[in-house]
């Protein structure tokens, strides 16, 4: 029977009670082991740790990503005045509180970078600085003059600022929006919602920009010299693909636990797979859009990304995410049922979440290798993405799996950490409309 | 209205046009108060076996397709369809365009290419997408219906604004002119109507004038390809139909035209003697011309500074200004020249750098600048295109070429041979 509106059924286990004491527990457990396992990988993998922050840098883009996903949600349903989500957003207001425990686990790789870490990002290398002065001589052989510009952009120094300055507008986004939904839980007070909806357009913005330089200083600076406008907005769309197969997940295993077993039914795992749908889509039409122009353009300094991941070894990874992230999710989930049968959308979940880190690691892992070259009779090493790609090899590591599993205990951790009291806005305006939403 | 009866079913009702006058039973039209209540009787119809009835109301109510029993429609899976037909013909046309029928080559590029042609694709995708759904939607829903008996009744007029209706339609096989309008008005019904076809069988008939309305239409949207489909097989000897002659033909001179207002005819108004125009001065002969003292200069103007950088800038502007015709290497066989030769022609642009007839080896460098600024046989002046410094530069690379094209291993130094090695693999 159809009603517009329901309230909360009575025998409804909203409380999260330990849960989220033991989710802490277990990510904890699992970021322990598996990063102390990464840290004598990593130190008897014999390049002086630079595989093993590339592996930290690529997790630490996918636990990021997550948290950039899930709290776009939060934001986007106080700015059009959701109903559905209602009953998931206290889930992802939780989630998206991961963000201060994950910037901290980023300091992994810029403590190292600060400290004078070299073989991370190539602008971070002297013989970068060093083209400074050989542009003119002939360094734009391997070196296109436009990086001579980004050095000082890309210095670890104003990088590490800028990180604390993403860290800390995130982490002060995230905590008002959570923090005023749960005093709404005492109070009950509607206005809270307005003001809640006031703010969310503001900090849509301020999201907006730093997830877009937060892509570009991260992910895009691995390759200092290309550049694409539209890379943050690929990255965005990545990371709402993993942040709606992430929340997926976490709803399933609250209910599994016993809890909100009434309240979230197939009408709302239907709603999170459209989204999963919408941005597989966005993410492929973004990065064919980033692609083909850059194809089309046959200009040097863009096509150089695309050289080095359509020969070789790399065009083997990149045809895999084509299929696998795209094309074969993309007819799959396009279907009605394949989003209602909760197992069919679970499964979607994990697959989407596998290959999002697969799409990160084809965004980071080519710029792996660094060539050197010779001038005036002396090396230089001329930085990511020179030579022939055909001595570029995909070469997966254990550390890149190591160090993802350590890092999403990290995150798990942060997610139980704020998984305490209420796991619905019990007194939210729209919650009854939430429970007895239906898809036509 | 709740204290209403049931009508009779032979009774003038309020349904009717007000002429007095009806024709056979078409059905029973019900009103409710809400949605909900809508839905709750839309399921007691449902389980009493109706199937010829339907519900109306002024937005989609949730759940009354499951409650009047409607089957989902297949509306997606014919999108789909319309979807992969619009991916499959945009892919065919530019398959048939570009690879088949006209076969063209631009800048060497490939005739047929997936990553150009996924755009036009993705729109057709979406185009027929679009179209079947919003066209399947209109005919599964036998839509635009003009006339229908239920809008003879006054209260369906309100079902875009505030009445939930739902009507039975006589020609059911459980339809009863006393059981149904009971089971309607047990399911809590506000009121029960009859509804009469209109007496008159040419208001059940499509108006006269759009019929023609449809004909004219159609018929002069076939004028534009008639007179295309003319133009196809006929020749004519009139001018073009100016549809705008006040911008075909402005009122202003052109360069080089006559004009009477001058003693000497001419619209051009030549430089006074004495003057020079702004920025036209240019006495430097070697810098703006390549001569010096009457002859083609062998040096460089003192303006330039000869290195490495002049050297790139000249690579950088040959490639793009020379390459096209002269090659990149200089050897004449550029994009051009391989065109043409795919047209079954032989030409080739003039081999810079060829030191067995090496007329371009031994030009001076001003007459080199001089061909550059105005050019040469077939081959057009760049005066207009690149600056003095530039064709300079240009020169300079060209002698860079003419030397690296023609050099061997000796003429590298040798501490810097080692340099020519491909680079080693990197470890990993």
């Amino acid at each position: 029977m159809s009603a517009l509106q329901k309230s909360l059924h009575p025998a409804e286990k909203y409380k999260a009670g330990k849960l989220g004491v033991s989710l802490q527990k277990i990510g904890l457990g699992i970021a322990v082991v598996f990063l102390a396992l990464s840290l004598v990988l990593g130190a008897t993998h014999g390049d002086h740790w630079k595989r093993f922050l590339y592996s930290y840098v690529i997790a630490w883009a996918y636990i990021f990503s997550i948290c950039v996903g899930v709290f776009w949600l939060v934001m986007l349903h106080h700015l059009v005045r959701g109903r559905w989500a209602t009953v998931v957003r206290r889930i992802a207001e939780s989630m998206s509180m991961a963000f201060p425990i994950v910037f901290v686990a980023g300091l992994g790789f810029v403590i190292p970078l600060v400290a004078g870490y070299q073989d991370l990002y190539y602008w971070a290398h002297p013989d970068a600085a060093l083209c400074l002065e050989k542009v003119a001589a002939g360094c734009g052989e391997y070196l296109h003059p436009t990086l001579v510009h980004k050095l000082g952009w890309l210095s670890p120094g104003f990088f590490a600022g800028r990180y604390v300055v993403y860290g800390v507008l995130y982490t002060v986004m995230a905590r008002y929006f959570t923090k005023k939904s749960r005093e709404q839980d005492d109070s009950g007070d509607p206005q809270i919602s307005e003001r809640l909806r006031v703010a969310s357009g503001p900090a849509m913005i301020v999201y907006a920009l730093i997830t877009c330089f937060a892509a570009f200083d991260i992910l895009m600076s691995m390759a200092p010299k290309w550049y694409s406008t539209i890379y943050g907005v690929n990255f965005w769309g990545s990371a709402c693909v993993g942040g709606f197969s992430a929340l997926a997940l976490m709803v399933l295993g609250i209910q599994r636990t016993g809890r909100l077993t009434h309240s979230i039914n197939q009408e709302h795992y239907h709603d999170i797979g459209k989204w999963m749908f919408a941005f597989t889509f966005f993410w492929a039409y973004t990065a064919f859009s980033q692609f083909m122009l850059q194809w089309y353009g046959n200009m040097p300094e863009e096509t150089v990304w695309y050289k080095y991941r359509l020969f070789g070894e790399w065009q083997w990874v990149s045809i895999a995410i084509l299929v696998g992230f795209w094309a074969f999710p993309f007819v799959f989930l396009m279907s009605r049922w394949t989003k209602r049968i909760v197992p069919s959308l679970v499964l979607f979940a994990v697959w989407q979440l596998v290959f999002h880190w697969l799409d990160l690691y084809w965004n980071v892992m080519p710029s792996y290798d660094w060539i050197a070259s010779f001038h005036d009779g002396a090396q230089i090493v001329a930085g990511p993405l020179t030579g022939s790609p055909a001595y570029h090899h995909v070469g997966f590591s254990a550390l890149d799996i190591t160090v993802w599993i350590g890092l999403i205990g990290v995150l798990l951790a942060g997610f139980g950490k704020n998984l305490h009291g209420n796991l619905i806005p019990v007194k939210d305006p729209t919650l009854g409309l939430s429970l007895a939403h239906e898809n036509l | 209205m709740t204290d209403e009866t049931v009508h009779e079913t032979h009774a003038v009702d309020h349904g009717s046009n007000g002429n007095g006058e009806d024709g056979r039973l078409f059905g029973v039209l019900a009103e409710y108060d809400t949605p909900g209540e809508l839905v709750e009787a839309a399921r007691k119809v449902r389980d009493a076996g109706y199937t010829e009835f339907d519900c109306y109301s002024p937005f989609p109510v949730h759940g009354i397709d499951e409650a009047m029993g409607i089957k989902r429609t297949i509306l997606p899976v014919l999108v789909f369809g319309g979807g992969a037909t619009g991916t499959l013909g945009g892919l065919l046309l530019q398959w048939w365009c570009n690879a088949y029928n006209w076969p063209w080559n631009i800048s060497g590029k490939p005739v047929w290419s997936i990553p150009a042609n996924v755009p036009i694709a993705f729109e057709t995708t979406i185009l027929l997408s679009v179209f079947t759904s919003f066209f399947g939607m209109w005919i599964l829903n036998k839509l635009p219906q003009v006339w229908h008996p239920f809008f003879r009744n006054e209260r369906f007029n309100q079902v875009t604004d505030d009445a939930f209706l739902l009507g039975i339609e006589a020609r059911d096989r459980r339809f009863d002119a006393d059981a149904t309008p009971a089971l309607l008005k047990e399911a809590g019904a506000l009121k029960v109507d009859s509804v009469h076809y209109d007496p008159d069988p040419a208001t059940a008939r499509m108006p006269k004038w759009i019929t023609a309305f449809i004909v004219a239409s159609t018929a002069f949207a076939l004028i534009p390809f008639a007179i295309a489909a003319k133009a196809r097989t006929s020749h004519s000897t009139e001018p073009h139909i100016h549809i705008f002659p006040d911008m075909d033909f402005q009122p202003k001179y052109k360069s080089d035209q006559a004009m009477d207002l001058f003693a000497d005819g001419r619209e051009n108004r030549g430089e006074l003697a004495g003057t020079v125009a702004r920025g036209s001065l240019n006495a430097d002969d070697l810098f703006y011309r390549g001569l010096e003292a009457g002859q083609w200069s062998t040096g460089f103007p003192k303006q330039l500074e000869i290195n490495d950088a002049l050297v790139k800038r000249g690579k950088n502007r040959f490639e793009i200004y020379c390459s096209p015709c002269h090659g990149y290497d200089g050897r004449g066989a550029g994009a051009v020249p391989q065109r043409v030769a795919a047209g079954g022609g032989a030409w080739q642009a003039r081999n810079l750098v060829d030191a067995s007839n090496p007329v371009v080896i031994n030009m001076p460098n001003g007459q080199l600048f001089n061909t550059i600024s105005n050019g040469y046989n077939t081959m057009m002046g760049y005066a207009a295109q690149i600056p003095h410094a530039d064709r300079w530069a240009i020169v300079l690379y060209v002698r860079a070429l003419q030397r690296s094209q023609n050099a061997s291993l000796d003429d590298i130094p040798s501490d810097h041979r080692n340099g020519m090695q491909m680079p080693e693999a990197p470890s990993r």
